[in-house]
């Protein structure tokens, strides 16, 4: 298969080359595209991680090379007069605030949709499929107004509950999708043996849907953390702003610096890649059966 | 299942016979509280919200004054004349375009390549996959750097190859800025494509390839015949993401341009965002937000169609 991607190499010589060669070939231009890849994603990032040690002078002088002396004061600096300690802090908040939020109430609302009787089900189902086709932009005008009258524009509320309220319909038909797949006759026994509904749901089908539940946490997790529009018109104050929306406001008062900036952008970047690095499988999957299944 | 979609309740014969109310409560009891807050919160925050911009768009309210002028549809007559609105959704269509095309042909060629897990696959999986955890304003700010024309890596790299005649302003010319903006998106969401081809191809039949190959198709065939039609599925849902994203892409351009230069990058939601908080015509952005609205929502149904099709 090399060959039908990267014809450069490989399908070019494969005319005169005696097959064994023409298959190393491939092979070398396999690995040359890969490797142009490679360096095409992770030098931007490289390059401001190495940019952070530096002074602006440096930057600008020698973009490529390696910091001369490793200025952690940069990083120290950018991190106290950035408030990074007060940003990174929020979104923790955002993100387990949000994410608790879509999943109980996604968990409870998708079993109710996949496996309980329930009346005008299909009509509900609708409902809640208008929140997965329309954008943002479509409710974001007068929930700015609906939240100044319920005075949460200067709460951490201002954020969280819409945070939870719009990513309803994703979380509901994910899970309702996992629970479907579940055989409903496991729930019939533990009805048989004296379980209410809730012990049902709490005991025996919830933990079945775990793979399900983990789907749902990084996908969450990464759309809450990474969330910009939304809490760039709700969030009013800066002591309350995320690290996405911090960061950026950091970059608008410190542009004439580069040092910092590198020093603020990679602490704003570290903690979630760091996860990313720990975790990368659960989030290569989770972001995949979302994109799939929902 | 045979209960969905009617509401005993409604029935009053029923009601008068076998207890009606309390009969539907103990039968439905457990499947209502469950859905119920999650529910209340999405109307309260979602539902009530949405109508609400219907109901603005036919105003002509700025956002601070109590009352709001009913102009019937003048926002909606004055689309059509707003040149910034039809550059914008001229932007917009570039955006949705080049913003869907790049990533699905470059993510699939890397699936294609890291497909049967050669040498170093996770180190590939995990670097190509990586500028989708960041912030949109972290890839904007990297990128804006890596465009500024004085100590930017590509002009610096361009100077170093003798291409030094390329070297420009990239975000400051508005010839280029979007496109500037774009692969920048593009670096950031071609890693996600990436593995949901990754993914699908699992699903891709490796005895038909072969007998494919028996059977004398040469690799482009193989690929265009064979695996191609395989991913049928794969490709619909990536293409329907990313189209229902790109109409209403927003977070990148705001934080790199802001809409500028001379609103070369402006898209139909970055301008929407400046009538309602920087202009504060309420009325009118109310009705911009719907334009992004129902491009969305066309755009939506057409995938829901076009998929069901295809499983048909």
């Amino acid at each position: 298969m090399a060959t039908s991607v990267a014809p450069r190499g490989g399908a070019t010589r494969a005319g005169w080359m005696p097959p064994r060669l023409s298959r190393s070939g491939g092979e070398i231009a396999r690995y040359a595209v890969l490797l142009a890849f490679l360096v095409v994603f992770l030098l931007p990032i490289l390059w401001i991680w190495s940019s952070a040690f530096k002074s602006s002078i440096e930057i600008a002088r020698s973009p490529f090379g390696l910091p001369e002396t490793l200025r952690w004061e940069n990083l120290t600096e950018a991190w106290t007069t950035g408030r990074f300690d007060r940003y990174l802090w929020n979104s923790v908040i955002y993100c387990t605030a949000i994410v608790g939020g879509v999943v109980a109430l996604s968990c409870l609302a998708g079993y109710a949709l996949a496996l309980l009787p329930l009346p005008a089900r299909d009509a509900i189902l609708l409902v809640f499929l208008l929140g997965l086709m329309v954008p943002f932009q479509s409710v974001m005008i007068p929930l700015y107004y609906l939240l100044r009258d319920l005075q949460m524009l200067e709460t951490y509320w201002a954020f969280i509950v819409p945070g939870i309220a719009l990513r309803l319909p994703f979380g509901i038909f994910l899970m309702r999708g996992f629970f479907r797949g579940l055989p409903p006759e496991l729930a019939d026994a533990a009805r048989l043996d004296g379980a209410n509904e809730w012990g049902v749901f709490r005991q025996v089908m919830l933990p079945l849907a775990t793979p399900g539940l983990a789907t749902l946490v990084v996908f969450q997790f990464m759309f809450t953390w990474n969330q910009f529009l939304m809490p760039l018109v709700f969030v009013q104050r800066d002591e309350l702003r995320p690290v996405s929306l911090g960061t950026m406001f950091f970059f608008g008062r410190f542009t004439a610096d580069r040092g910092m900036i590198a020093a603020g952008v990679t602490i704003s970047m570290l903690p979630v890649v760091l996860l990313y690095l720990l975790l990368q499988r659960r989030f290569i999957e989770g972001i995949t059966a979302g994109a799939l299944k929902s | 299942m045979a209960q969905t979609g009617f509401a005993p309740v409604a029935d009053p014969a029923r009601r008068a016979t076998t207890g009606g109310l309390s009969g539907h409560w103990a039968k439905y009891r457990a499947g209502y509280l469950f859905v119920l807050p999650a529910f209340l919160l999405y109307a309260v925050f979602m539902i009530y919200p949405f109508a609400q911009s219907i109901y603005l768009s036919f105003t002509d309210w700025n956002g601070v004054e109590a009352t709001k002028g009913f102009v019937g549809f003048a926002n909606y007559r004055r689309l059509a004349g707003d040149d910034l609105l039809w550059s914008s959704l001229g932007h917009t269509l570039i955006w949705v375009a080049v913003g869907t095309i790049v990533p699905l042909v470059v993510g699939l060629a890397l699936a294609m390549l890291l497909w049967r897990r050669p040498r170093g696959f996770t180190l590939f999986r995990t670097v190509f996959f990586m500028p989708q955890v960041l912030s949109s304003v972290v890839i904007a700010i990297v990128w804006g750097w890596i465009y500024n024309p004085i100590f930017g890596i590509l002009n610096r790299g361009l100077d170093g190859i003798g291409l030094d005649a390329l070297s420009r302003g990239w975000l400051g010319d508005p010839d280029v800025a979007l496109f500037a903006v774009l692969a920048a998106s593009s670096w950031a969401e071609t890693g996600f494509v990436f593995v949901v081809f990754l993914a699908g191809l699992q699903n891709v039949s490796r005895d038909l390839l072969e007998a494919a190959m028996l059977d004398g198709a040469n690799a482009w065939q193989r690929f265009r015949n064979v695996t191609v039609p395989q991913l049928a599925n794969v490709v619909n849902v990536v293409t329907a993401l990313l189209l229902i994203g790109g109409f209403s892409a927003f977070d990148i351009v705001f934080a790199m341009t802001g809409g500028g230069p001379a609103n070369a990058t402006e898209l139909i939601a970055t301008y929407t965002y400046k009538e309602a908080f920087t202009q504060n015509r309420i009325g009118y952005a109310a009705t911009l937000s719907l334009v992004i609205t129902v491009i969305s929502l066309v755009a939506s149904v057409v995938f829901i169609r076009l998929r069901e099709r295809g499983e048909s």
